[in-house]
């Protein structure tokens, strides 16, 4: 009986085609944006975590609130520093493999015997700390610095490009505070839309920090532990113990790099659930769209309907033809739609990663899982079976008499 | 103990209520025995129609009694008069009524579907039967590449597909030429000599001289006319 009524629903959708074509492409387009947003958020989370997850064993220690993906760059500010005796004390925490320290100040910085000097914020670090927190930036030109290196700077693009007459290029002789250091590398202009703004960094060595500025104020350790699983534990224990040192229970924050990516994933599932959330309104469109054509249909065929009854079909035998019906065509607009949303993706994915100043974006590869397709595919088979409901039990109701006279 | 195959007692059809009342069948009382050839002749607005739509399960009476093989079908839900009208009762419509987007062979096994008949002897059923019309040229045409009498012919495999104990047709040759006409009433004279009971509405005196027995109504009222 099933093989009947989809035969019938069948012929029915082939002899409107065009109309047909024209209702399911509404959810095409709705299941098509759920799956091109599905796999680039999937693809981000891919990205993220990777890009991340070679750093779970780090807890960033920091002067003030928590370091976030929102405050990075806000971190300086507050005049107040980590001493000595802090970093002594993290490194007798059990657990804790290595604490690398973070040199913050402010400095003169002039070029080229260039009469104006600016102020600028330097930061210092040894090599180690240097390669995790920024072996993932992108140098325009350059590279980062090595282990021996001596008198060398890496400086932000607006550092380079906008902060004298002249352009400041690899090799350039500038002075921190009349100390003289070489260029090795420019960071890449990064705007607002990368995690950290490096465009107004000035980054040396621990070392070349102190000769410059005589200071050594610390302003972030990082703190790399033995066992990823005690990373949460060994934060809170180092928050305890600087707190202490400080005689303030807000002293100092200690952020576990796991928890930084728990966030920015928490972030990133919330922006796709709304961006999947106005997708969904393509798909209420798309269902009036395919009640509206089976109420036109079964309106066209009420003696059609007649003739069914008449002949013996019943008024579930009715209903079964038109849910088929709305339930075909929703499902090959469904079918088209993964294909499309699943093109749409690569092409989606491949414009965020060319777009951004400098063209660069990191590479991103949209991940289109089962489960979407799964989703995708039984979305539009609800969609096809309610919007398909109404019409159906609207025809089924129909009296075989009124349908038969209809002539 | 068979009182015929068709029993109506005082069936009657309202339209309306108060001082619009319309009596479209009056009190008829009516047996048709099994094996009948019986014309239901008389002008539009009679309530011909009515009686044939009372008769084929398509409608309820607003009194009296209707009964099939001695079933009382006036007070069957909706979905058992489905199930007597597709076991029961083969129509023949005046226009034909077939379903424009299946070809003449799925027409024919439409019915035998949704009595639950099995695709093989569906199949095989069908194509006997419009081999009995002499269309078995014709089977994986559309009805719209079909001839008015094809089509007619089509639909009386149709209407024979499930073994109905009633066959009926309104108006069978109202909408063919003469010769096509002539041919469908060959056919269903044919069914009726081989035992099946056949009702035909009309109102061309000439089709209704064939039937052996004719009921003639008027203004709701059927009266038995002598042949």
């Amino acid at each position: 009986m099933f093989r009947d009524n989809f035969n019938l629903a069948y012929k029915n959708i082939k002899e409107r085609m065009s109309r047909s074509i024209l209702t399911l492409l509404g959810i095409t387009i709705g299941i098509m944006a759920i799956i091109s947003l599905m796999g680039i958020g999937e693809g981000m989370n891919v990205a993220v975590e990777g890009e991340l997850s070679s750093l779970s064993d780090t807890i960033i220690v920091n002067v003030g609130e928590g370091f976030s993906i929102f405050s990075v760059d806000q971190l300086d500010n507050t005049g107040e520093y980590l001493t000595e005796r802090d970093i002594t004390d993290l490194e007798r925490i059990p657990g804790v493999k290595e604490v690398n320290t973070q040199l913050t100040g402010m400095a003169s910085l002039s070029f080229n015997g260039d009469g104006n000097s600016v102020f600028v914020t330097v930061t210092g670090m040894d090599i180690e700390s240097m390669n995790l927190l920024y072996g993932l930036a992108d140098l325009s030109e350059g590279t980062l610095l090595e282990v021996g290196d001596q008198s060398k700077v890496i400086i932000g693009y607006d550092v380079a490009h906008d902060y004298f007459d002249n352009d400041v290029s690899i090799g350039s002789r500038v002075k921190i505070n009349g100390k003289k250091f070489f260029v090795n590398g420019i960071f890449n202009q990064q705007g607002f839309g990368g995690v950290s703004t490096n465009d107004d960094i000035v980054l040396l060595t621990s070392r070349d920090f102190q000769k410059a500025t005589g200071e050594s104020n610390i302003f972030v350790a990082t703190v790399s532990v033995l066992n990823v699983n005690e990373v949460e534990s060994i934060a809170l224990e180092i928050e305890r113990v600087i707190n202490e040192n400080h005689g303030d229970e807000d002293f100092a924050s200690a952020t576990s790099m796991s928890s930084i990516l728990d966030s920015i994933q928490s972030i990133m599932g919330i922006l796709q659930t709304v961006l999947i959330a106005i997708a969904s309104i393509a798909l209420v469109v798309a269902s009036i769209g395919i009640m509206n054509t089976m109420l036109t249909s079964v309106m066209e065929r009420t003696r059609e309907i007649g003739i069914m009854k008449a002949i013996g079909a019943t008024n579930k035998d009715i209903m079964s033809i038109f849910i088929i019906e709305g339930l075909l065509l929703s499902l090959v607009g469904g079918l088209s739609g993964i294909i499309v949303g699943i093109l749409g993706s690569q092409a989606v994915a491949g414009f965020l990663s060319n777009m951004g100043p400098g063209g660069g974006g990191p590479p991103l590869e949209p991940v289109v899982t089962f489960m979407a397709i799964g989703l995708g595919l039984s979305v539009s088979m609800i969609v096809g079976i309610i919007s398909s409901l109404y019409p159906a039990w609207k025809a089924a109701r129909m009296s075989p008499i009124e349908a038969v006279r209809y002539e | 103990m068979s009182r015929g195959v068709i029993v109506t007692k005082d069936l009657s059809k309202t339209y309306g209520k108060g001082e619009l009342k319309v009596y479209a069948l009056r009190k008829t009382n009516i047996s048709i025995k099994q094996g009948d050839y019986i014309a239901i002749k008389g002008p539009s607005g009679s309530g011909k129609s009515t009686l044939m739509n009372l008769i084929g399960c398509l409608d309820k009476p607003t009194t009296g009694k209707l009964y099939i093989d001695d079933t009382d079908v006036s007070t069957l839900s909706e979905n058992n008069l489905a199930k007597i009208r597709r076991e029961k009762i083969g129509f023949i419509f005046q226009k034909y009524n077939l379903i424009p987007t299946l070809t003449a062979l799925e027409n024919v096994t439409l019915s035998m579907g949704f009595a639950g008949v099995d695709s093989k002897t569906r199949i095989r059923r069908a194509k006997n039967l419009l081999d009995m019309v002499e269309l078995s040229h014709r089977i994986s045409h559309k009805p719209s590449e079909l001839s008015g009498g094809e089509q007619q012919r089509v639909a009386i495999s149709r209407a024979l597909g499930n073994n109905p104990t009633i066959v009926l047709g309104d108006e069978p040759t109202g909408n063919v030429d003469t010769k096509s006409g002539n041919k469908i009433m060959d056919i269903l004279e044919n069914i009726n000599n081989q035992g099946e009971t056949v009702i035909v509405v009309t109102h061309d005196p000439n089709i209704a001289k064939r039937a052996r027995r004719i009921l003639s109504i008027e203004d709701g009222v059927v009266m038995e006319e002598n042949v």
